[in-house]
Parts: C-alpha cells; structure tokens; sequence
C-alpha cells in the first residue's frame, strides 16, 4: 500500500506478530512498526466494521510496538478476531508521549489504573531498569483480580522496584491488596516530597483524586504529569474533539504537566 | 482597477469565468427551509448572476465547499488505499466581508494546527478563489463591526456590489481584470461597500478567568438550549468534523472512510470508547463553545475565532442569541473582577 | 301577538331554533377558522344590539349569536352581509343572510400559516372548498389538518384532510447526527434508521409529518414541492356508532381531494333517507345501506387520482354499537370490585 502523496490520514498496513491475552477483554497486540514512537503516544488503528479508535502505545520493541486494545462496546469487538499473521491499517505515532528521562533521576511515584496501565507500562519498565529502582514507587490499581493486565510485566517489577499491587473488590480468600489506589499515597515512604515526581494515568476521578492524594502529600504541582484520555478522530489537531480549552489533546497532550493540565477544564 | 457594468454584462463575465472555474455562490433555494413555504440561503454552484444571491446573508456558510458536510476521503480495499477524485476545475467563492475573514481560521485550523496540514483541506483550498459580495447595510444579528470583520482589503480577485441595478466591482486581479474589459464593463474608481455599524454590539472581555467555568452564566442554557448544534453548522468558522467509515463487504475490508461535519453541542461528540462522556449538559457545553470562539482559540491562534456574522442566532430555534451571550460572560467576568 | 315562524326556512336560514320562545341564535360561518377583525366586529355588534351580549364559539369554528328575537331577524342578514362578503361565502340572495346550513362550517387548524408543523395552508384549501360545495342542506362535515398530528380532529369528519410531505433526503447534506431518528421516533412514528452513517426511510411507515425536515440541522431533509393529502372517512360522533374516520386515500393531491368531497353531494342526492328526522343523517349511516362500493362508485366519479396516490377499496370502521349494547366494556371488572 502506498502513500505517494504523503497524506497523513492515509493508513498504512501493519501485521499481527503477536497476540497477548491478558483477560476476557483485554489483549495486547504486537504490531508490526518501524520508526520512532514514546510510552503514551497512539495509534489511530482501523478496525474493519467499526472505524478508527486511538489505541496507546503499551510497549516498544525493535521494528514492533505493542497496542493494548479493551474490548469495549462495538469499536474493538472486531480487532479481537484478528490473529498472528493478518494486518491492521494504523496511522500514527500521535501525541507527546512520555519523556521517560524526565523521571529517571531520583524518587518517583507513578499510579496507573486500569487500562490506564498501558501507556505508563514503558515508563514503569525504563524505571525498573534504574540504579535506584527502590526509590521508584509504582501503584497500580485493578477493578478486580480478573482484570489485571500485564501479569508477567507486574512480576519483574515487584522484584525490580517498589510495586503496590491493588484491586478495588476481590473474591473471599484474596491475600493481596484490597482498596482504591489513592489508599496506599500515604504509606509511600519519600524521603524529600519536593523533589518527587509523579505520573498518574487512568479513569478520570481516579486521576482526580490520586494528584489530590499527592499534593496532600506535598509533592509540587508542576512535578506531577498526568494522561488525559479524549475522543481523537484525527490524531491531526483538526477534528476537534480532543480539545480542552486552548489544548488539543492528540497534540499538546495526551501527558499534560498538572500546571497546565489542572487548568484545563471541561 | 474597478468597473461598471450591467447585469447582462455581468452575466457574461460569469459566463468566461464559468469556462475556467466553477462558481459557488449564496442560492435562495425555494422551498427548502425549515418550514413549509420557507426559503433557505445556502451555498450550491451556479451558473448565471440570476442564481446568486446578493441581497440576503446566507442561512448556511461558504464553508461547505472546503469542508463538505460530508466528504469521501478514500476508499479502502485489502490491499490498497485510493484517496477520493475531486473535480480539477477551479472555483470562485462568493462571499461577505466577515466570511472572508472565516477562511483565516479555516485556514488557522487545517493548515497551521499541528505539524501536518490536513490534505483534503487543502487540496480543496488551492482550487479556491474569492470573489467579495459588498454589504450595503447590516443585518439583524450582525456584529462583524466589534469583531474586525466588516472589512476586508484584500485576498479577492473582484468585488460585487448591486447598486441601483448596476454592478459595482473593484477587481484588483489582473487577470479577471481582462475578462471584465471584454465584457463592455466601464472602467471606474470601485471601492467595495462595507458595513461601518451594527445593531448588535459585542463586549469580548480582554482576558477571561478560569473562574468563567463555574459562573452561573452558563446555567440559563442547560434549560434554554436543545443541543440541535445547528449554530456549529452554520457557523463559518466551526471546523469540526468525525470520521465514518462504510464498509461495502462483510469482512469489513473493503469501503470508504468519509468525514461529516460535527457539532459540540450534539450528543455524541466527546464520545470515547467504553461509554466516557464529557460535557453532559447544554450550559458546559455552550461555554465550551463560546469560550472558543472568544478565548481558546486567540490563545493559540493569535486573533478571534468568532466573526460576528450572526448565523448562529438566526437559526437558533430556541432564540438563544450568541453576541448576548458574550455580553452575559463580560458582565460576569467584570462582576467577578469587582468581587475580588 | 302570535308568531307564525316556518321554522325549516328558519333553521335553513342559518339561525337556530332556540329553547327559549321567541328566540333564535345566529350561525356564522367562518370556513377555516377565520375571520377577518373587521367581521368579528360585527359579530359583537349583532351581540350587543340584537343577542344578549354573549357570543357562543362552536366547535366547528363558528360563532352562534344567541338571544335574538325572531322578530329580528331579517335586520340580523342584514348586518350580516359584511361578514358574508368578508369571508367571501356563497350567498343567494343579497341581505338574505346565509342561504344553507345543512353543509357544517369547513373547519381547519391554522396549518402552515403558523404551525411549524403545517404541510399546507390549511385554511385556503377549507375555504376553496367552502366555495365549491356551500350552500348545500346535506348534513357533510369537512375538517382540514396540517400535518398527522390532526389537531383539527379530522377523523371525527366525515371527509378528513390531512397534510402530507413527501421528506426529501440529501445524503451529501447529512452528518448523521440522528436527529431526525430521534425525533421521529418520539414525536412521529419511528420511519428512520441509520446505515451506514446515513439515514434510510421507511416509506411504507412514513406517515409524511415532515417532523425529520423541522429537526435537520443541515438542510439534509427538505419538504417536497408537492403537496400531498391522507383522506379519511365518515368518522362521527352521536348517540348510536361514534367512530372515528378511517384512511382512505394516502398521497393524494389536491384536485383528487377536491373532487370526491364535491362527488358526495350526488351519492347524497340519490341514497339520502327520505323520512330522515329534519333530513339529516350522518353519511355513515347511508353507506351502511348502500354498501361502500356504492359510497364509492359516487365519490370516485370522474376522479383521475394522482400516481402516487394510494386509495383502499374496502374500508372497516370501529366505534361501539351503542344499538346494540350500553353495557360498559369491561362492565364485569367493576371500579367498585377491583382489589387493592
């Protein structure tokens, strides 16, 4: 498939390598890319009998990147009856990622939940591979223990760094966590608040009160960055229905500094 | 260079200029209004001066020819995808003083926002040239004088203005220049008539505060408004549209992806998959809008989204008026000024 | 002094016959539902000068002057002639007011003259028909609606005329934002669907309100140029079988409607009971007689209906057969009976 006239909006093929079952409704799949694309970036991906959905970046290899898709409602129904071997038109990378440097030095916390965990799962692996991983405090949140993702990547970061494993609600006989990823802010030991950095990604009121959590905690404002999920139809800026006051998400976002991103209101 | 000349002789200049470019012009369609027995003004392509409409403002925007309200982009097949032909001929755009400045943020939007320029925007674009229709008079919901629309300089290749049967045209383009000579025009000094005062004043606060967001202004319009967004479709300068794709075979492989025209205030705009909604009631919606079209988009842009051309209240079934709406924010952002 | 009235001529005259002695109320007939403010001046000077100061409004859309002596009435046609010129009703004899009364006031919603909703401009067609069949002493009642919603309550007519538009859909003018889906769903039938990001029309449910053209934000829908009619039949109220009027044509057009209302006057000539109580009878009750192929032969005399029209040959009504039952319906599930 060409794109002779350089147009933006002109997808292109990229094959299934792989597909990860994560749960009933979450798969992962490894796609087929070359060229240069950040944790929290995404992919417009077209999904026969549906449409483009944005799909983030949950993982990046050589010539490959990896899309967590959830399987809700009609929109990505269809990809899961893709398998290994068949393509997907995708166009993309869009958005500015997350500068993974940025958090490299000294203590983070990071708090993903849900889904949410997809486009900071590179930012969590690039942290875990620090000399002070200890000093990096992840927590990462689930609806239940059914709807955890990334089993094997939570695995190696339990070991490499301070993992916080939690589920709001469990089964009886559950030995784990139980409670709302804000619960467990308080207990992480910081050692100069001022100088911590944070990341928090996932569903609105759970970001809401996670940087709420965090500046109670003393963590400054413009340390924390947080991933603003919107409808993007374009990825281009031209849509529009990313937009949040001045900001476009699919440009200047989807990761947002809290300086700006508490301003922009919807 | 300006000329005059009659109606007749204005109809051959179109006739020449037809042969080379297509005209897209203001048409009073009969009929076709909301109501029975009511007439709309919306933009076709003509092909004599008896088919423009001079004299009303149109109902519905110049817009639909760069944007289309619904446009093939391409059509997809397993292994190949093929962007949509268009007709090649040129087109001449009829339009006013405020709608001239409308394409500066058409413009803003498709070819400035972000790092790529949007290819179906501006293969449309380079096909257009505009043609000013000159407003003798204001109209009812105008407010183009307060926005710095009302006049507009340059970046057309003639002007028209009907006065007294006679058509008035400033055409500083050489070229058309030439094809109006041969048509018996008489050459004479045409300065295009614009509007130097309206009805409608606007009052757009220089900086507005963030504390805007929870003013009760807003609140009126969670009760007042039906999220019809027939104000972002006929507005010039809304630019928002959603992707649709059609797919013609069952594996879904094979198809068009279209673009339509959309609407923030319709239900269904900020959409995300798994059931995510932002913006639920009419008032944030409404302040999303307006704050665009007088704040977010200067922010970026430089300069003002809305050109005052006073569409948005003449199809608003619910006589919700934009330019009142302004003054209700300006009041509330100076009330808010004097609390503090 | 002993009055000698001929109350047929009094009643046929157009005043009726009053319970108190010695009196008579005026009928004015206003076709359509109009009446012009000079005309309606006059009947407030009948009132005061001859009636009791009081007007009556009917329910046909008239008004009935009561309290005027028998003795006055020769000066009441008289000071009526200005409302029967003004309303341009057919008359015999010049200060003779009206010359029938058994042919009802053509009643009419205001219809498209300020009705959102109006396909037709109610009122003319009433009053085109008014000319066409009045005066006549057959007991024919007539109403004309704008649209489905029957404001007029046409089917408690004999003749009922219900507005219809043909919708008419630009695909390349529609965004898909369902707006026509969801209003017709909840203030019309439910005719629309999307497909495909378009919206498909079901034409055998479409009942032509024309709600979808009210509610496009884009002008996608648009009324058609011709002006189409549902006929419903020989519905009625009263004391024996009130029912209401059942479909009988649908897309008609105008003249096809025209004719088979002036057609019923023969069927009525020829099949009228001639023993009738004061010679009127409601036509239903005559076609029981005949059979409705006969009603039929008579009204579709002549008539070359439209191609789009669509005409039943047999038609059932309801109603309850109060002649043959006054049992309550569900008489064995009394209020006072039902448990708690």
């Amino acid at each position: 498939m060409s794109n002779m006239n350089n147009n933006p909006y002109i997808p292109f093929p990229s094959t299934i390598k792989e597909v990860i079952k994560h749960t009933d409704k979450e798969y992962t799949f490894r796609m087929e890319f070359t060229g240069d694309v950040k944790p929290g970036q995404f992919f417009e991906v077209s999904i026969p009998k549906y449409g483009e959905a944005p799909i983030s970046v949950s993982g990046i290899g050589d010539d490959l990147v990896d899309l967590t898709i959830r399987k809700v409602g009609r929109v990505t129904n269809e990809v899961f009856e893709k398998y290994e071997g068949q393509t997907l038109l995708m166009r993309g990378p869009y958005g500015n990622g997350f500068d993974t440097d940025e958090y490299a030095d000294g203590e983070v916390i990071v708090v993903a939940g849900g889904t949410g965990v997809s486009p900071v799962r590179g930012v969590i692996d690039a942290l875990s591979l620090t000399e002070d991983a200890k000093d990096k405090h992840v927590i990462v949140g689930f609806k239940s223990p059914d709807d955890m993702l990334f089993r094997k990547d939570l695995e190696r970061w339990d070991e490499a760094l301070d993992l916080i494993l939690t589920v709001d609600g469990a089964p009886e006989g559950y030995t784990g966590n139980i409670g709302l990823v804000t619960e467990f802010i308080d207990g992480i030991p910081i050692r100069d608040v001022t100088k911590t950095k944070a990341v928090v990604v996932g569903p609105p009121p759970m970001m809401k009160f996670t940087v709420i959590g965090l500046l109670k905690k003393g963590l400054l404002e413009e340390n924390i960055w947080v991933s603003q999920e919107r409808k993007m139809c374009c990825g281009l800026g031209k849509c529009g229905h990313c937009r949040i006051g001045e900001k476009y998400v699919c440009l200047d976002g989807p990761v947002f500094k809290y300086t700006e991103s508490k301003n922009m209101l919807d | 260079m300006g000329y005059q000349l009659s109606k007749q002789n204005f109809g051959e200049v179109l006739g020449k200029l037809g042969e080379t470019y297509r005209l897209f012009a203001p048409v009073l369609k009969k009929g076709e209004g909301r109501f029975k027995d009511t007439d709309v003004v919306r933009y076709d392509f003509v092909t004599n001066p008896d088919e423009i409409e001079l004299e009303k403002k149109s109902d519905y925007a110049f817009k639909e020819f760069m944007l289309p309200i619904s446009e093939t982009l391409f059509f997809f097949t397993e292994d190949q995808v093929k962007e949509a032909d268009i007709d090649e001929k040129d087109v001449l755009v009829f339009l006013r003083s405020c709608d001239m400045h409308a394409v500066k943020r058409l413009d803003y939007i498709y070819l400035e926002n972000g790092k790529e320029q949007d290819w179906f925007y501006k293969r449309l674009r380079e096909k257009v040239k505009f043609v000013l229709i000159g407003c003798a008079d204001t109209f009812e919901d105008c407010f183009c004088v307060d926005m710095g629309s009302n006049r507009t300089e340059d970046g057309y290749v003639f002007s028209v203005d009907v006065i007294d049967g006679e058509f008035c045209c400033d055409v500083p383009d050489a070229d058309m220049a030439k094809v109006f000579a041969e048509c018996k025009a008489v050459e004479t000094e045409v300065t295009p008539r614009f509007v130097t005062e309206n009805e409608v004043h606007v009052d757009i606060p220089e900086s507005i505060p963030i504390g805007i967001y929870g003013s009760d202004v807003w609140d009126e319009y969670s009760a007042r408004c039906v999220n019809c967004g027939r104000c972002n479709i006929v507005c010039p300068t809304c630019t928002c549209y959603t992707m649709q794709d059609v797919f013609y075979t069952d594996n879904g492989k094979v198809g068009e992806r279209r673009r339509v025209a959309a609407s923030c205030m319709i239900d269904g705009y900020t959409n995300v998959a798994g059931g995510g909604q932002y913006r639920r009631t009419n008032g944030e919606r409404m302040r999303f809008k307006v704050l665009h079209k007088i704040q977010d988009f200067k922010s970026r842009a430089g300069f003002n989204m809305c050109v005052g051309c006073g569409r948005c209240d003449m199809v608003c079934p619910e006589y919700i008026s934009f330019s009142a709406c302004i003054n209700k924010v300006a009041d509330a952002v100076r009330k808010e000024a004097d609390d503090e | 002094m002993s009055r000698d009235i001929n109350v047929k001529k009094l009643k046929k005259n157009a005043f009726r016959q009053s319970k108190v002695r010695g009196e008579a109320a005026s009928r004015v007939r206003c076709p359509g539902g109009e009446i012009d403010v000079e005309s309606l001046q006059r009947v407030v000077d009948i009132a005061k000068q001859y009636g009791k100061g009081m007007v009556n409004i009917t329910n046909r859309q008239g008004f009935e002057i009561p309290g005027i002596d028998l003795d006055d009435m020769e000066e009441v046609n008289k000071a009526l002639q200005l409302i029967i010129e003004n309303r341009g009703i057919n008359q015999e004899k010049y200060n003779g007011g009206y010359p029938a009364s058994g042919t009802r006031n053509v009643v009419a919603c205001p219809g498209k003259s300020l009705c959102p909703f109006g396909c037709y401009d109610t009122k003319a067609f009433a009053q085109e028909v008014d000319k066409a069949i009045f005066p006549n002493d057959h007991h024919v009642k007539i109403a004309f609606t704008g649209c489905s919603n029957d404001c007029a309550h046409t089917r408690l007519n004999d003749f009922g005329i219900i507005g219809q538009t043909e919708p008419q859909y630009d695909p390349a003018r529609c965004i898909g934002c369902e707006q026509c889906v969801k209003y017709c769903k909840k203030r019309s039938v439910g005719a629309l669907k999307v497909v495909n990001g378009k919206i498909e029309r079901d034409t055998n449910k479409c009942v032509g309100c024309g709600v979808c053209v009210n509610y496009c934000p884009t002008r996608a829908w648009t009324r058609s140029k011709e002006e189409y009619f549902r006929v419903v039949l020989l519905g009625r109220t009263g004391k024996k079988n009130p029912r209401m009027a059942e479909d009988f044509m649908k897309w008609a057009d105008h003249d096809t409607v025209i004719k088979i209302i002036c057609n019923v006057y023969a069927y009525l000539d020829e099949y009228l009971d001639k023993e009738a109580v004061e010679s009127k009878e409601h036509i239903g009750y005559i076609v029981d007689r005949t059979g409705f192929e006969e009603f039929l032969k008579y009204i579709m005399k002549d008539v070359d209906p439209n191609p789009k029209c669509e005409i039943q040959g047999r038609i059932y009504w309801g109603g309850k057969r109060y002649d043959q039952t006054n049992e309550l319906r569900q008489s064995m599930f009394r209020f006072s009976e039902r448990e708690d």
